[in-house]
């Protein structure tokens, strides 16, 4: 419904944590839930959500033919294959030179948020004008980081940024947690990062393998009901972006130590 | 346009109304008028991205100026000046309209009396995150978080009601007296005056406010007691 449809913006600052795949998985997760979605990959010089959405070899339009009305928004719409609840519009393509403005893209947006419940927003890294163009479309954020201290620094950054734009609300996906580093403390502790960002926290998403093979295959591994852990962590987000109340996985329990022992460790301060 | 020299603040420097005539056409006349230091931009509504600002700041560098702080009402401005790491406040209504006019006394800078607080104490309410920067001509006082990669500084004293994990500089323009106070002081980086320290390592003791300040030609880091003046030196307590 066009009333309730949701314009998220996806991004990061740091480039290389997650955005595409947070996007890609988000989308055919939110799509299994019987939602309309579209991703709108605004990273158009180096765009990849098409690859990981297996969807590359079938773009013919991108959003700029159709804001030069040289195409209908329903041509240039990409349906997933196994999902059709689930479209991709790419925003452009890479051998553009002369790009949009960030009234194009809430033109976009606009166009997109009457026929989808959801509209998912690929920012490009770095906070440059790819990220202004996305951010005009945006009404809400996810902020997706790292526990290293240069992409926590890189989000806090970015969420500098989104608030001066009006965008709320900003919530928080921690990519790439490994318990055991956290455990030993190699890694900053969850309550670390929480601590700098101050944002609820939307989802955790454990390291896992199977995210690499998942990109490789074109398949995001929402698609067919994996069970690794990243999945499930991405099904959750989905979750909780619909208001569902999903407790959040605690690393501790997902490694091997013992869940007091590591608890204590997660005090000490690595800032 | 008005290019105003206040003894004691800082000067200001006002860009033209865009109908009028050109920033880069009147901008030598303007500097003209103002003798080189520090001085507060004032840009209204150009709408400036960020070559142009870049451009304007050259223009302003080549010429012996900094700028102290950037006005303007224009978002846009306003995020391509925070994105080049300027001071930047984003204005509402016209501050030709709502800046108090500066006391005339030129002597109320010395050290030994501040500067009248109720006027000079710049307010801000919420976290500053990385690359984010407050500079004031008065004290400071930040009701939230200092970000690691933030920037504040202040004539005088700084004040966090939170945690102070960036760089904080109390005393900029060479006020030693002045002191970082914070609910948490774990700052990367403390300069009060001209003196430079790096925060401290060890883990901050919870519930118990801090303050810094020069002693003895170095900064001291202890327990923020508000009985005393950070003018009076107090023996060292563990």
């Amino acid at each position: 419904m066009a009333s309730t449809s949701r314009t998220i913006l996806i991004c990061s600052g740091k480039g290389g944590v997650g955005k595409t795949t947070l996007t890609a998985n988000l989308g055919i997760a939110l799509a299994r839930l019987g939602l309309r979605t579209v991703v709108l990959d605004a990273d158009f010089g180096l765009r990849n959500l098409d690859l990981l959405l297996g969807l590359e070899n079938r773009i013919v339009f991108t959003a700029q033919e159709v804001l030069a009305e040289s195409c209908r928004l329903e041509q240039a719409l990409v349906k997933h294959k196994q999902e059709p609840n689930l479209a991709l519009l790419p925003a452009g393509n890479p051998r553009m030179l002369e790009w949009l403005k960030p009234e194009d893209m809430q033109t976009i947006a606009g166009m997109l948020e009457k026929q989808f419940d959801y509209v998912l927003i690929d920012c490009p890294a770095g906070i440059e004008d790819g990220f202004k163009n996305a951010v005009a479309a945006a009404k809400e954020a996810i902020v997706i980081t790292t526990p290293e201290v240069s992409a926590v620094r890189d989000a806090d950054r970015v969420i500098g940024l989104l608030n001066t734009h009006g965008v709320k609300p900003v919530q928080l996906v921690l990519n790439r947690v490994r318990p055991k580093m956290m455990a030993s403390q190699e890694m900053l502790a969850v309550d670390d990062v929480t601590d700098i960002l101050a944002l609820p926290l939307l989802g955790l998403v454990l390291e896992d393998e199977q995210v690499i093979v998942s990109t490789n295959r074109g398949e995001p591994l929402t698609l067919n009901g994996s069970s690794s852990p990243a999945a499930r962590a991405y099904g959750n987000v989905a979750r909780r972006l619909q208001g569902d109340d999903v407790p959040l996985i605690d690393p501790s329990k997902e490694g091997r130590g013992l869940r007091a022992k590591v608890r204590r460790l997660m005090q000490k301060k690595i800032f | 346009m008005a290019a105003d020299q206040n003894s004691g603040l800082l000067q200001r420097l006002v860009l033209p109304p865009i109908k009028q005539a050109h920033w880069k056409d009147t901008l030598p006349d303007q500097l003209q008028r103002l003798r080189p230091g520090s001085l507060n931009l004032i840009s209204h509504h150009w709408q400036m991205r960020c070559r142009d600002l870049s451009s304007l700041i050259k223009l302003l560098q080549g010429e012996g100026f900094r700028i102290a702080s950037f006005h303007t009402q224009e978002p846009l401005t306003a995020i391509s000046a925070q994105a080049l790491g300027l001071p930047v406040q984003l204005l509402e209504s016209d501050p030709m309209a709502s800046d108090a006019t500066p006391s005339d006394d030129s002597g109320d800078q010395s050290s030994d009396t501040k500067p009248d607080c109720t006027t000079q104490l710049r307010l801000h309410r919420g976290t500053l995150r990385a690359g984010e920067q407050i500079e004031t001509a008065g004290d400071l006082l930040v009701l939230g978080d200092v970000n690691p990669g933030a920037n504040v500084a202040a004539a005088g004293d700084v004040m966090i009601w939170g945690r102070l994990r960036g760089i904080a500089h109390a005393g900029r323009d060479g006020d030693r007296a002045a002191k970082v106070v914070a609910l948490q002081l774990r700052p990367l980086q403390l300069r009060i005056a001209d003196q430079v320290a790096r925060g401290p390592d060890d883990r901050p003791q919870p519930g118990l406010a801090e303050e810094a300040r020069i002693d003895a030609n170095e900064i001291v880091i202890e327990p923020a007691n508000p009985r005393l003046r950070a003018r009076m030196s107090v023996p060292a307590t563990d």
